[in-house]
């Protein structure tokens, strides 16, 4: 049995994260002037939006975990004479795969017979959390950690995540988008959807009015998932609106024909603090059966 | 009859295509090029008259015409590049250009004789509810706005123009408004026809 390691990018919650044995490796959160707070630890998701919201002028920065930090968490499990698996927010929005590897060449001499295996989600928060829950489930099943990253790998190649936002501001208070395009866009009424490729965000298309950005987002969703819906698990997040959150969940079951198993995603400050409140963001990806052959009877009901 | 006349009406046919053809694509970007393309041969069919006839009485409309062919190759490059950068710099570009079409609509509209000048402001409105309708995304905006625009084009411009009573026959300015209105009636019927497939498209797993 191997150890699951994540950064906090994944956005799961702490019940989960209990209930699955999975260690979280927080990312920081800067406010001005102040010591940096480590997310889910330090603070959590409710305070630091009500902080975001609330306190006119300040853009909190969020930074990685340092390879001290991750080395701080391999340490107890390595020394354990466990194995360990690391899931990353996408290397193309954060340092944090950096950090991971690089504490990993650290502790390798120290702990040569033990393996530390990193995994770039290319994604992040409910598409991050979508390919954990994955890993979980193979681990769950008995997979060996080669097998369980060799398969992980091609769950993350299928996982497709993308956003739409309330407002353009907080994409503006970051730097994302230009004053005139933020002043435009609001004018006009502009709702970006973004979309991670290759690990990066981009724009997909922008939607006038938020019933009608629901609307298209919902019919996408169908015609992408339609044919092969079985195989498929879906994530839904939001920043502060749970409301649409859920009304978006119950509309695309309806129209799918399913129930989603997985819980709404709140998420965390990586995404949210550019996403800002309102913001909801969805993710699929194939199950990790569809890229393996059962060899056990126990695997075959995970 | 004069040569430059003859091409004149040429690159009025040409003009004609490309500005049906534009409105029958449904990706944004392809569209810009296309109308873009279009809107260049129609600023060479005002040079080509202008050649023909005198440059005095069109030097109006090569300049509006340029300026249609650099805001839609504007617009194409915004489209095509897609990234934060790019989009900032063709909206700071098209809200300048913007600035000026206000101000030369608006010297226009004082110019105008009284009566008429509730309809050269309607024209100027128009314009500009083009230029938006153009950026907004999704299909509709453009053709929706277009419409609108040729029909107050056809009314106050040389080809009906009913604003002196001088009715002046200008077969291809009429020729190249009413392309646009047909196309945009032909996508239409078309779209009516077409399996509905999703406005936006999300990736397969």
């Amino acid at each position: 049995m191997f150890q699951i390691i994540s950064d906090s990018g994944c956005d799961l919650n702490a019940q989960e994260t209990t209930k699955y044995n999975v260690k979280i490796v927080p990312f920081y959160i800067n406010f001005d002037h102040e010591v940096p707070l480590r997310e889910g630890v330090d603070i959590n998701n409710e305070d630091y939006f009500k902080r975001l919201t609330s306190e006119k002028g300040v853009f909190p920065k969020t930074s990685q975990p340092s390879p001290q930090d991750y080395i701080d968490t391999y340490k107890p499990y390595l020394e354990a004479g466990k194995d360990i698996i690391i899931l990353t927010i996408s290397s193309k929005l954060s340092g944090s795969h950096n950090s991971a590897s690089l504490a990993a060449n650290i502790l390798k001499d120290e702990f040569p017979t033990r393996k530390i295996m990193i995994i770039d989600s290319l994604s992040v928060s409910v598409g991050q959390g979508l390919i954990l829950r994955e890993i979980i489930k193979m681990r769950d099943a008995g997979f060996s950690i080669d097998r369980t990253v060799s398969t992980a790998e091609k769950v993350v190649k299928s996982t497709r995540i993308y956003f739409t936002l309330d407002t353009i501001e907080y994409l503006k208070k970051g730097g994302r988008v230009g004053t005139v395009t933020a002043l435009v866009g609001g004018i006009l009424g502009l709702r970006p959807i973004l979309q991670l490729e290759e690990g990066a965000v981009s724009q997909l298309d922008s939607v006038r009015g938020k019933k009608r950005a629901m609307k298209l987002i919902e019919d996408a969703m169908v015609d992408a998932l339609k044919d092969e819906i079985k195989n498929i698990n879906i994530g839904i997040g939001h920043v502060l609106s749970k409301d649409d959150a859920t009304s978006f969940q119950v509309n695309t079951e309806t129209a799918l024909g399913i129930k989603i198993a997985n819980p709404l995603t709140e998420i965390g400050a990586a995404i949210g603090t550019h996403a800002g409140p309102g913001a909801l963001g969805f993710a699929y990806c194939k199950k990790y059966q569809c890229f393996t052959t059962f060899t056990k009877k126990s695997e075959a009901v995970a | 009859m004069n040569t430059w006349f003859i091409i004149a009406q040429i690159l009025g046919v040409i003009t004609i295509c490309f500005e049906f053809a534009s409105y029958q694509i449904d990706d944004k970007r392809k569209y810009f090029l296309v109308t873009g393309i279009g809107s260049f041969f129609w600023a060479t069919m005002f040079v080509a008259i202008g050649l023909a006839t005198g440059m005095g009485t069109q030097l109006s409309l090569i300049i509006a015409a340029i300026y249609s062919t650099v805001r839609n190759l504007t617009f194409y490059r915004i489209f095509a590049k897609n990234t934060p950068e790019s989009k900032e710099t063709g909206l700071r570009f098209l809200l300048a250009m913007i600035a000026i079409a206000l101000v030369a609509g608006t010297i226009t509209v004082i110019n105008a004789p009284v009566e008429v000048r509730w309809l050269h402001a309607l024209g100027m409105i128009m314009a500009l509810g083009f230029v938006v309708g153009q950026y907004l995304p999704g299909v509709h905006y453009v053709r929706i706005t277009v419409v609108f625009y040729a029909i107050v084009v056809l009314l106050t411009q040389t080809p009906l123009n009913i604003l002196y009573g001088d009715f002046r026959w200008n077969i291809m300015g009429i020729l190249i408004e009413s392309a646009k209105i047909l196309s945009v009636v032909v996508f239409y019927i078309r779209y009516a026809h077409q399996p509905k497939k999703p406005q936006l498209q999300f990736a397969k797993p």
